[in-house]
């Protein structure tokens, strides 16, 4: 039965259909699948597949990236309240694009798949100052500070995640904190990450999920 | 010497020439070349048309560009805010499309041309083809009226207004997109615009799925380019891959030039073609920050040796950060004139 239904949400998930995805996992309830049992066993293995999907070539697109992750960020806020015990939280992210950077769709991507994988997600927004990706992390007790950048001199600039690695350096917290980063020109230099100080970074929205995940479980080992 | 519109022309038709066409997207660097701000530098048309006259000259490409930055088209729109960088391009820094009422407030102007952030552009299309018109392509550069909105409301409001709707608040959008695609380019091919580049990622299936693509983009595509048809457009999805689409575009829309992305194989891209259309080979040029010259040397090869066979090919850049220095554009440039040239009988 479970398999059942996990084949028919991936279904709709690969054709974005939100409103057929939906009502899945309400069936699902009906059929004696545990609101933990939609998101454990259907919501967060799509993820999973879709970065498989990914990692493989398989023609996934932006959009189905998107999609996914926004129904997953919808399932979860419907079924957690549903749990008979409140959910263990993995870790603590704060996100937001680098200085001078107004593209929103990676992290909203991001932040829908890190919400199923029960990581606490603050959204700084757009063009967010370095200080306040760190003064941030500190007051969320954050494990990892993610940073997206869609152009070269954003993801590169003084301002940006060199500024937030200098910062954490300053104030003894690289062991607290970890920096995660993505977007288009991370795609094109794959070592540029390395290069602006940052401790990983993610191809896509929907593996930045796996990556800042890692992150989480190596600053609280 | 064959001049860049020659070399253009005969890469087209297939005919004899004694290199490839090389087109290099320098925009920023333009200020550089003037000693002003990014900022500065962007405020005239006499500025941005000295610059692209300079810039190809010294470097020998063959092509210009009357493009300022990708937000001015919002700028035409409405949009009253610009961020400005020292190091790259400007950014739209005000959304018009705030809530979903904002659609029906927008509006197109009925005579772009009269507009006073496209009268700088108009002054930059006069001087070029007054100085360089006919022998080197003057391009300008158009955003789809599929992804136009992602200017006016931020691509992320936007991708969950195709993929969730409203879809007649969609659609309303996009009708008024593509109208102003269509002012817009009637109003450069009128002031002599050579080259059209048509940029739409959402007409890559990197973007949306191949279904959306058939059921919208297509669609919208055939929108726009209806009336002045397809002479001089260049389809370019940003830096998608479109490899997959190259049959659809060609049969649906007619278009002849692909400027493919550098992650497409460039080889491919010419099979897909097949003689029908000119294929541009698009460098990776992030890289250009941080290659040696040989490493440059060597990518321009590879590129080169899979475009060149059979001709109908073209070396293009994408993006050309502001910060890559000035020998490593010499280098990409000279190794493209060398493994580009055509062997004289």
């Amino acid at each position: 039965m479970l398999e059942q239904v996990m084949n028919q949400y991936n279904e709709a998930i690969m054709d974005t259909d939100r409103d057929r995805a939906l009502h899945v996992v309400r069936d699902a309830l009906g059929l004696e699948i545990s609101p933990e049992e939609v998101v454990f066993k259907i919501v967060v293995p799509a993820i999973e597949l879709m970065m498989k999907s990914i990692s493989e070539n398989q023609g996934v697109s932006l959009a189905q990236h998107f999609m996914a992750a926004q129904i997953a960020s919808e399932v979860v806020d419907e079924m957690v309240p549903q749990f008979k015990k409140a959910p263990e939280i993995v870790g603590k992210v704060v996100i937001g694009t680098s200085r001078g950077d107004f593209h929103g769709l990676g992290k909203r991507i991001v932040s829908g798949c890190l919400k199923a994988m029960m990581i606490e997600v603050t959204d700084l927004g757009l063009n967010v100052a370095p200080e306040r990706f760190v003064d941030e992390a500190l007051a969320q007790d954050a494990q990892v500070i993610a940073i997206s950048s869609m152009m070269v001199h954003t993801a590169k600039g003084e301002n940006g995640c060199l500024r937030v690695r200098q910062l954490l350096k300053e104030q003894e917290l690289e062991k607290r904190i970890r920096i995660a980063v993505g977007g288009a020109p991370y795609r094109f230099d794959p070592e540029l990450y390395k290069s602006v100080g940052a401790d990983a970074w993610a191809e896509n929205g929907i593996t930045a999920g796996r990556v800042i995940t890692d992150l989480i479980r190596e600053v609280r080992k | 010497m064959m001049t860049g519109m020659e070399r253009l022309s005969a890469a087209i038709n297939g005919t004899p020439a004694d290199r490839i066409p090389v087109f290099c997207n320098l925009l920023d660097q333009g200020a550089k070349e003037l000693g002003l701000s990014i900022e500065e530098y962007y405020k005239s048309g006499e500025n941005v048309a000295e610059a692209q006259l300079k810039m190809r000259a010294k470097y020998g490409y063959d092509c210009l560009w009357s493009l300022f930055y990708v937000g001015k088209e919002a700028e035409l729109l409405g949009c009253s805010k610009m961020i400005y960088a020292k190091d790259g391009p400007p950014n739209v820094g005000e959304m018009i499309i705030k809530k979903y009422d904002d659609i029906a407030k927008l509006q197109v102007p009925d005579d772009i041309t009269s507009h006073p952030a496209f009268a700088e552009e108009l002054k930059c299309l006069r001087i070029l083809k007054a100085e360089a018109g006919g022998k080197y392509p003057i391009c300008a550069y158009l955003t789809a009226s599929m992804t136009m909105p992602a200017l006016l409301m931020g691509i992320e409001k936007w991708m969950q207004m195709l993929m969730m709707g409203p879809n007649d608040l969609r659609d309303e959008l996009l009708a008024k997109c593509s109208d102003f695609f269509q002012k817009q380019i009637a109003a450069y091919r009128a002031a002599g615009a050579d080259v059209l580049v048509y940029s739409n990622p959402f007409g890559s299936t990197d973007f949306i799925p191949r279904k959306f693509f058939n059921e919208l983009s297509l669609p919208w595509m055939e929108r726009d380019l209806s009336p002045g048809g397809t002479n001089g457009i260049v389809y370019y999805c940003g830096s998608a891959r479109f490899n997959n689409v190259i049959e659809a575009v060609i049969n649906r829309l007619g278009i002849g030039v692909f400027y493919l992305s550098p992650m497409d194989d460039i080889a491919e891209g010419k099979r897909l073609v097949a003689g029908r259309g000119l294929t541009c080979g698009v460098i990776n040029d992030i890289m250009l920050l941080e290659w040696s010259k040989e490493q440059i040397r060597s990518e321009v090869k590879r590129m080169i040796e899979a475009g060149k066979p059979g001709g109908k090919f073209l070396f293009g850049t994408l993006v050309m950060p502001y910060n890559i220095p000035e020998e490593n554009i010499r280098t990409m440039l000279e190794a493209a004139y060398e493994y580009g040239r055509f062997d004289t009988p």
